[in-house]
């Protein structure tokens, strides 16, 4: 069994046994995994130098930018930050919900996540920098409540209702708590893997694997204990992204629009998230599988499958937005058609269709079509149009909101309590932003800045899942039924 | 996971085809007691349409009431056939199985409920014909096609067609079983039904594949059918709390956290019924446990969101609404108590009882569990509906609240026997668990040895 196993990993699924496709993908033997991506983990192909020094300068192009912005336009100005808001918006929404890719897989106990996994965990990493960039964010974000020149105190809608102050402290203490979280989840999923490897590192590794994973020794309580925390953890999580993105989008992007009241963004930004946070995952992994070096033991069972999960995700991307649509389109209320006019139809009707082909009608057929999701191409590829278009949709919706929020006397509009007498939006909406060179170079620090945070968590931790791989390899055999050999999937309790 | 052992293929036949070859001692009766409700509501109805609406509670104000309530309910119940079915067909769930029939039928008959609910609304039931087709009848009236209401026939009878067409491809290869078993004019029946079988590669393919073709083309409809419901209300501009962007996606959850635990309370009661324990077993209940945890807490979080942005807007008009929903006050009817008890027992408590993997595993508590998830369910969008409409608006001279009478309890009730004769009647001709699923199942299983345990384990075709 064991030779043929290891006859059938990577790219060999199509070899002299017929019924193995890419969704049949066999893990290599246990036995091999650790010292291949010890290995492996050592080399550094062309690929990994391009991504941290292409990184490492987008990250400084944003710097540059972001220190521009603030010398020319200052903090107090909030349209001036709306692009800014969309970049951070954009790396949170990539990044936040990829490690929890890796929790629910788990509790659904998909076979073909084991690769994946980790490439998930790593972006926690990136969930401390969201962090740093969440400050300046909150300075920008206007107050609720101001006192009119007139005396009279106007408060703009938001879920912190009666609120006057930038709620700031909250914002803060849910990035906070959920960034804590993922971290967590990254330390207690790769312990054993640095338990394991610390024997076959040395240096600032081996000192780290010894700190983060000294006490483990892989007895039966602690395999219970880990994989107890990680559910926990994983529920904890998911709800605490849910929470924060709820927050995120609500006051950044809805209280920002006068009269902008829509249930659905919440759940229809979730679902973003999800959806850019699982196209990340298997852009990363297709980078790392083809020029990585990883092919043998990235096969294409996890594209194949996931592509699934992340063709549902598009679906459910487009109905949200055509719930939203409907709702208001139909309902002619004034206040509504011109919150349609300015972020569909007039203003950003431009940057509306192309984010709506770039996370939609490109990438649909390309999910749909069996031929690209076997060959392993089919869902990066859609992947890569998906954050596209997922960063032009932060652009029509963050920095849409940022500038539509005109000032009065350096302050909002603030909304009466009946929002359709509110005149502002009877007016034509206003016309839409365009970046200047320092918006540009933020944006393009955000996308850098995750790949640089990226790279130097793949050199810092194992950046497969050696003890999900070891173990999938243990539940996995191929045998006979009737006349075929097929795949043989063990599934315990 | 897998639990129970691997049954030879006669045995299967004659455990599941038990309740078509054999007649048990009370299932007549029980048809009977069924039946005599449900003609008690049909004569309940012709009073009704004699008489005219005026015997309900139902008044100026309150237009849509218990029958409306109805119609949403029994619409969300039939979700369970499609997510139950197709997606965990597609998702090749292998605890799927034994519910996959009993979950599309349920499908058929709770939509066949359903579209009764808003024809007896009416009143004056032929007039459906001017209302909802597109048949002038040289009046020069046409239905307004833009609305909602035109939209809902047939968003309704598209999913009826698909998923009766679902629920009779599933079911050509237990037609020939059930042909090569039976005599006389039974017989002549199944064969014709049998369309041919004879179980050769060809068929088997064909079948597969329409089978899976089928899940993926349902899906849209099954998301569909339960959106356009919900802009029913949601389009619906003049009654505050009802103009909702997330109504559409909280509906869909709604049906599919109603519809899958009255799936479960069904089989619980096949299984306890006819003796299926071989086949409806523990492992396929908790499975369905865990994921009726996941599917209540998307629907919370949907409430959650519709409940906040609701109060978000500081609009008067809705504040008074939710006021009326939420807060005690002097109306006739108190919402706020009805509201907790909803939340209460659609939400808090089953989620508590479905946690331990040991309540999961007891039937009892499952029943009771998915018992209270329905009626949650039918206070929910009872109190969705009702109270937008009670509410006193602005330049609105005349209010009522609205208390249903009697016609409309029984009527209502009648649906609940009307959908478990049905059920019962197909148990007699058709096999509710899928013979060649259940086989099907079993041929897959396999152990693995992994060190001193013996793991279960599955071949994958694909």
């Amino acid at each position: 069994m064991a030779s043929e196993t290891q006859a059938h990993h990577g790219d060999q699924s199509h070899s002299e046994h017929g019924h193995f496709g890419p969704e049949m993908w066999v893990i290599p033997e246990a036995s091999v995994l650790v010292a291949e991506v010890n290995e492996k983990q050592r080399m550094t192909p062309g690929i990994w130098r391009v991504i941290f020094i292409a990184g490492g300068v987008l990250t400084v192009l944003g710097i540059v930018g972001f220190v521009l912005k603030a010398l020319s336009d200052g903090f107090s100005d909030h349209q001036a930050w709306g692009f800014y808001i969309a970049a951070f918006a954009f790396v949170f929404t990539l990044t936040a919900s990829a490690p929890l890719a890796a929790c629910a897989f788990r509790f659904t106990k998909s076979h073909w996540r084991r690769p994946l996994s980790r490439i998930a965990e790593i972006f926690s990493l990136v969930s401390l920098v969201n962090i740093l960039l969440f400050i300046p964010a909150l300075i920008v974000l206007p107050d609720i409540g101001v006192m009119h020149e007139s005396g009279e105190q106007l408060v703009r809608r938001s879920i912190w209702f009666q609120e006057l102050t930038n709620p700031s402290g909250w914002l803060m203490a849910g990035m906070i708590g959920l960034s804590l979280c993922s971290v967590a989840i990254l330390w207690v999923a790769a312990m054993p893997d640095m338990a394991q490897s610390r024997h076959h590192v040395s240096g600032f590794r081996a000192t780290l694997y010894g700190k983060l994973a000294g006490c483990w020794y892989g007895t039966k309580r602690q395999w219970q204990v880990q994989k107890g925390g990680l559910a926990i953890l994983g529920a904890l999580y998911f709800m605490m992204v849910v929470f924060v993105q709820f927050l995120i989008v609500s006051d950044f992007a809805m209280a920002m629009i006068p009269g902008w009241k829509d249930s659905i963004l919440p759940p229809f930004y979730t679902v973003i998230s999800f959806q850019g946070g699982l196209a990340t995952i298997l852009l990363v992994a297709y980078v790392m599988r083809r020029w990585g070096g990883y092919r043998e033991l990235i096969g294409q069972a996890p594209f194949w499958a996931a592509s699934k999960v992340l063709l549902g995700l598009t679906l459910l991307h487009t109905y949200h937005l055509f719930a939203f649509f409907i709702t208001y389109w139909y309902g002619r209320l004034e206040v509504e058609q011109a919150i349609l006019n300015y972020l569909m139809f007039d203003s950003y009707l431009g940057i509306f269709w192309a984010q709506l082909f770039f996370t939609f009608f490109i990438p649909f057929p390309i999910l749909v079509s069996n031929h690209a999701r076997r060959e392993g191409w089919g869902a990066p590829l859609a992947a890569v149009f998906i954050i596209i278009g997922l960063m032009l949709w932060h652009i029509r919706i963050f920095a849409a909101a940022f500038a539509a929020a005109p000032a009065v006397e350096g302050g909002l509009y603030y909304l009466p309590s009946d929002a359709f007498s509110f005149p502002a939006l009877l007016l034509p909406p206003p016309e839409a932003t365009f970046p200047g060179i320092a918006d540009i170079f933020m944006i393009l620090g955000g996308v850098g800045i995750v790949m640089l945070v990226f790279r130097i968590g793949m050199m810092m931790l194992p950046p497969l899942s050696l003890w999900e791989m070891k173990e999938g390899s243990m539940y996995q055999r191929v045998d006979t039924l009737i006349r075929g050999r097929y795949l043989v999937l063990g599934k315990p309790e | 996971m897998q639990e129970g052992k691997v049954l030879p293929a006669a045995q299967i036949n004659r455990d599941l085809l038990r309740s078509i070859l054999e007649t048990p001692q009370w299932f007549w009766p029980v048809v009977s007691l069924l039946g005599a409700i449900v003609l008690a509501a049909a004569i309940t109805i012709g009073i009704m349409i004699n008489t005219g609406l005026g015997i309900t509670g139902l008044n100026y104000k309150v237009v849509w009431g218990f029958f409306i309530t109805n119609f949403v309910f029994w619409i969300g119940i039939s979700h369970a056939g499609v997510m139950l079915s197709a997606i965990l067909r597609l998702a090749k769930a292998e605890w799927r199985r034994p519910a996959t029939r009993a979950a599309e039928v349920l499908t058929i008959f709770s939509l066949m409920t359903a579209m009764i609910m808003p024809i007896i609304h009416t009143g004056r039931p032929w007039r459906i014909l001017y209302w909802a087709f597109p048949y002038d009848f040289a009046r020069g009236i046409w239905p307004n096609i833009r609305t909602p209401l035109v939209w809902d026939p047939s968003a309704i009878l598209t999913y009826l067609t698909s998923s009766t067409l679902f629920v009779i491809i599933a079911l050509v290869p237990d037609f020939a079983v059930l042909r090569d078993r039976t005599t006389g004019w039974p017989k002549l029946v199944y064969t014709l039904l049998a369309m041919g079988w004879e179980g050769n590669p060809r068929q088997w393919k064909l079948q597969i594949i329409a089978g899976v073709l089928l899940s993926a083309l349902i899906l849209p409809v099954f998301v569909s059918v339960h959106s356009i419901v919900s802009w029913d209300f949601g389009m619906a501009v003049a009654i505050k709390s009802w103009h909702s962007t997330v109504f559409a996606p909280y509906f869909v959850v709604g049906a599919v956290h109603s519809g899958v635990s009255a799936v479960v309370f069904a089989m619980i009661l096949l299984r306890w019924a006819y003796g299926w324990q071989d086949y409806i077993r523990h492992e396929h209940i908790d499975a369905l446990g865990r994921l009726l945890i996941v599917v209540a807490t998307g629907w919370f979080y949907f409430l959650v969101m519709e409940i906040i942005f609701g109060i978000y807007g500081l609009e008067g008009d809705e504040l008074a609404v939710r006021a009326l929903q939420f807060l005690p006050g002097d109306y006739g009817v108190a919402y706020n108590v009805w509201m907790i008890v909803f939340v209460g027992i659609t939400y808090f408590l089953p989620v508590i009882l479905w946690l331990p993997k040991a309540w999961r595993r007891n039937l009892w508590i499952m029943s009771a569990a998915c018992i209270s998830v329905n009626v949650g369910m039918w206070l929910e969008r009872y109190l969705l509906f009702v109270p937008g409409q009670a509410n006193k608006q602005f330049q609105t001279f005349t209010w009522n609240d609205y208390l249903p009478q009697w016609p409309e309890a029984l009527i209502v009730g009648a649906t609940f026997a009307f959908v478990s004769m049905l059920m019962l009647l197909f148990s007699r001709v058709f096999p509710l668990v899928p013979l060649y699923d259940i086989k099907e199942g079993d041929i897959l299983r396999t152990e693995i040895q992994v060190g001193r345990r013996t793991v279960p384990a599955t071949f994958r075709e694909d």
